[in-house]
């Protein structure tokens, strides 16, 4: 793993979407999606992100990507703020920084060949000749385990795991530095999944990747990361090393979302805390801390203020009034 | 409970024998579900695990007679004594959402978004136990607090967009359970949520269960929410079932290889992190079966013979079976 100078920097992210009512579309309110996020990643790590739907994981890896513009924040990519570039550059800098989605049927183009989908960066970018990409295209497909010879395919004749394997083939067209991976296994059979994880892990070694691994399984986020952090309501809840996390989980959220997963063993013996209610919306956030109406140990304190972020153990931050 | 046991004492609430399903694509028949059995006892709640594709969804649609032609349902499914398959459309509409309830995945589509809630739970006390629409209504509320539904009276004039998706499964729930039925199936029920609110649902069907005597059958992918709640376990992959078993002979000693390569194919919440197992290749698709065994061209350990024949259910020890020549003659 690389010393040094980060790869990735995020300082203080957010994105709030405004609510727009009536004729003018008057904006009466703000979903905070992402309200302020810091963290930093070092080439060849992976951090995963996890929380469940609505708490702004997946806003948040695609604000870094600027794919949506962040309302606020940095995000400091090998030393350049990628949020105060222009458009042209942005583009270049897309090369370093691509992405993955959820959806292998949906973020294919049905109309075009795997050879057209694959080499369509390759041309945005000018690189190289028709038949250089084109041997580019095979070789990729050969690395993320299809035969080159479907190159000349549409997406319909693919199975999902096979689909998902021609998006992670896209994604690394530009030979980029930075994937960030939307869910990329949960539309997935389990047993394609594990195939789809190793492809992961086989790549990141071979072409020293960095990923940012949004999901709301956990145990596959465990598997794959190196850094977990929590999400809850567009906030950080926790942070610590994949394996830290798991061992001594601080946060009473996390702690409840880790009992909250159901383990295949019959004879797993373990204290299930059911959390109450749903998450509030993230357009009307609860006062203090975001987690205090469901927190089984909530305090006063809980609903006046909001935690600041702390390291309570050594690479071990969280957000919590009880610590 | 009691009143179940009685009744039912030595009689399975549902028996499918031989059950065959076959989907009619361009013109031909492709056969999606190839000589299915089980049986579940009273109280006891069965899960039947595969992957996408297997036939564990439209095996529990047919047990409800709502696959419609051209679709061909043949085989047996004997539900307390009466074969479901041969009923009349009018007799079998006493059976479902009566005796059967059935929650599905996605419970925003399949609750009517124009009416209210209380007036779909309602519908079928009015239509099975011709209630009075003001008795109707009392009792939905009644139910909606009893599957923890919170202003369960205001709760019973919203309509389903104004819930979550949990509490839209609750509601799902309220109405399968309104009637008191004997079975209660239940296809992805938690697959659309998330992990604490998946917790709360299924507790809730545990416990509902556990009060009423209810018979389970649970479709799910998940083998986590299997070991949980499950008392057995049948594994389907491409149209069959390759290993039945309790819960623990199934986790503890998988015989099958397609059990034992997806158990250790998760990734696992505790211990080393170690590289995962996957099995290779892909489903079959339904146009393309594999003579023989189906797993065959996916299985690590597979033989001529698994090419050229489809093996039996092997039982490998009382009340646990494997699909498989390597169980052939039992262990």
């Amino acid at each position: 793993m690389a010393q040094g100078t980060p790869l990735l920097e995020v300082q203080g992210l957010k994105k709030y979407f405004p609510i727009k009512r009536g004729v003018f579309r008057h904006t009466v309110g703000h979903v905070r999606a992402v309200d302020g996020v810091d963290f930093t990643l070092r080439a060849g790590e992976t951090l995963g992100v996890v929380g469940e739907s609505g708490c702004g994981k997946s806003t948040m890896g695609r604000s870094v990507l600027r794919l949506i513009e962040p309302s606020a924040g940095n995000v400091i990519f090998e030393g350049k703020d990628v949020t105060k570039l222009s458009k042209s550059q942005m583009r270049a800098m897309r090369r370093e920084m691509q992405l993955v989605f959820q959806d292998p049927y949906a973020s294919l183009n049905p109309r075009n060949t795997i050879a057209q989908t694959l080499m369509e960066p390759m041309q945005i970018h000018n690189i190289g000749t028709r038949s250089s990409q084109m041997e580019r295209v095979r070789s990729l497909l050969d690395r993320v385990g299809l035969d080159p010879e479907y190159a000349n395919r549409y997406p319909h004749e693919f199975s999902g795991g096979q689909r998902q394997r021609i998006g992670i083939a896209r994604a690394l067209t530009l030979n980029p530095k930075l994937i960030i991976l939307d869910e990329p296994v949960a539309a997935l059979d389990v047993s394609v999944q594990s195939q789809v994880l190793n492809l992961l892990d086989d790549l990141q070694e071979d072409f020293n990747l960095t990923y940012i691994f949004v999901a709301h399984d956990l145990s596959v986020v465990r598997h794959i990361s190196d850094r977990i952090m929590v999400m809850y309501l567009g906030n950080m809840a926790e942070s610590a090393d994949s394996d830290e996390l798991f061992i001594d989980p601080l946060h009473p959220y996390t702690q409840a979302l880790l009992s909250a997963v159901p383990i295949p063993d019959p004879d797993a013996k373990r204290e299930r805390i059911i959390l109450q209610g749903d998450l509030p919306s993230p357009a009307n956030p609860p006062s203090g801390c975001p987690f205090h109406t469901r927190c089984p140990m909530a305090m006063d304190v809980c609903k006046r203020e909001k935690p600041v972020w702390k390291e309570v153990k050594p690479n071990h931050q969280v957000a919590c009034h009880l610590y | 409970m009691s009143k179940v046991l009685e009744s039912t004492d030595l009689q399975n609430v549902l028996e499918v024998k031989d059950l065959q399903i076959e989907f009619k694509v361009d013109e031909q028949y492709y056969k999606a579900v190839h000589g299915v059995n089980f049986h579940i006892a009273p109280g006891e709640t069965l899960g039947l695990v595969g992957e996408s594709g297997c036939g564990k969804s439209v095996t529990s649609m047919s047990i409800m007679r709502l696959l419609k032609d051209p679709t061909k349902v043949s085989g047996q499914i004997i539900y307390q004594g009466r074969d479901l398959l041969k009923l009349t459309e009018n007799q079998m509409r006493q059976v479902r959402g009566n005796e059967i309830g059935m929650i599905f995945q996605e419970p925003m589509t399949s609750l009517n978004p124009v009416h209210k809630i209380g007036r779909q739970i309602g519908e079928t006390l009015l239509l099975h136990r011709g209630m009075s629409a003001s008795r109707a209504r009392k009792e939905s509320i009644e139910m909606l607090k009893r599957v923890g539904i919170p202003r369960a009276e205001q709760i019973v004039d919203e309509y389903p967009h104004q819930l979550s998706g949990g509490m839209r499964q609750r509601v799902m729930i309220a109405i399968a359970m309104a009637c008191n039925p004997s079975l209660l199936i239940a296809d992805e029920p938690t697959t659309a949520l998330d992990v604490t609110i998946q917790a709360q649902i299924l507790e809730l069907m545990k416990q509902l269960a556990k009060e009423n005597g209810t018979s389970i059958l649970l479709i799910t992918h998940d083998l986590g929410v299997v070991a949980e709640t499950c008392d057995r376990v049948a594994v389907m992959y491409a149209g069959r079932i390759v290993e039945e078993g309790s819960v623990r002979k199934i986790f503890k000693n998988p015989q099958h290889p397609y059990t034992r390569g997806l158990l250790n194919s998760i990734p696992k919440l505790t211990g080393e992190r170690k590289r995962l197992e996957p099995i290779e290749g892909n489903v079959p698709s339904l146009r393309n079966m594999p003579d023989g065994c189906r797993f065959a061209p996916r299985c690590p350990f597979a033989m001529d013979k698994c090419v050229a024949h489809n093996p039996e259910l092997f039982e490998v020890e009382d009340g646990h079976r494997s699909r498989c020549f390597l169980q052939e003659g039992g262990q």
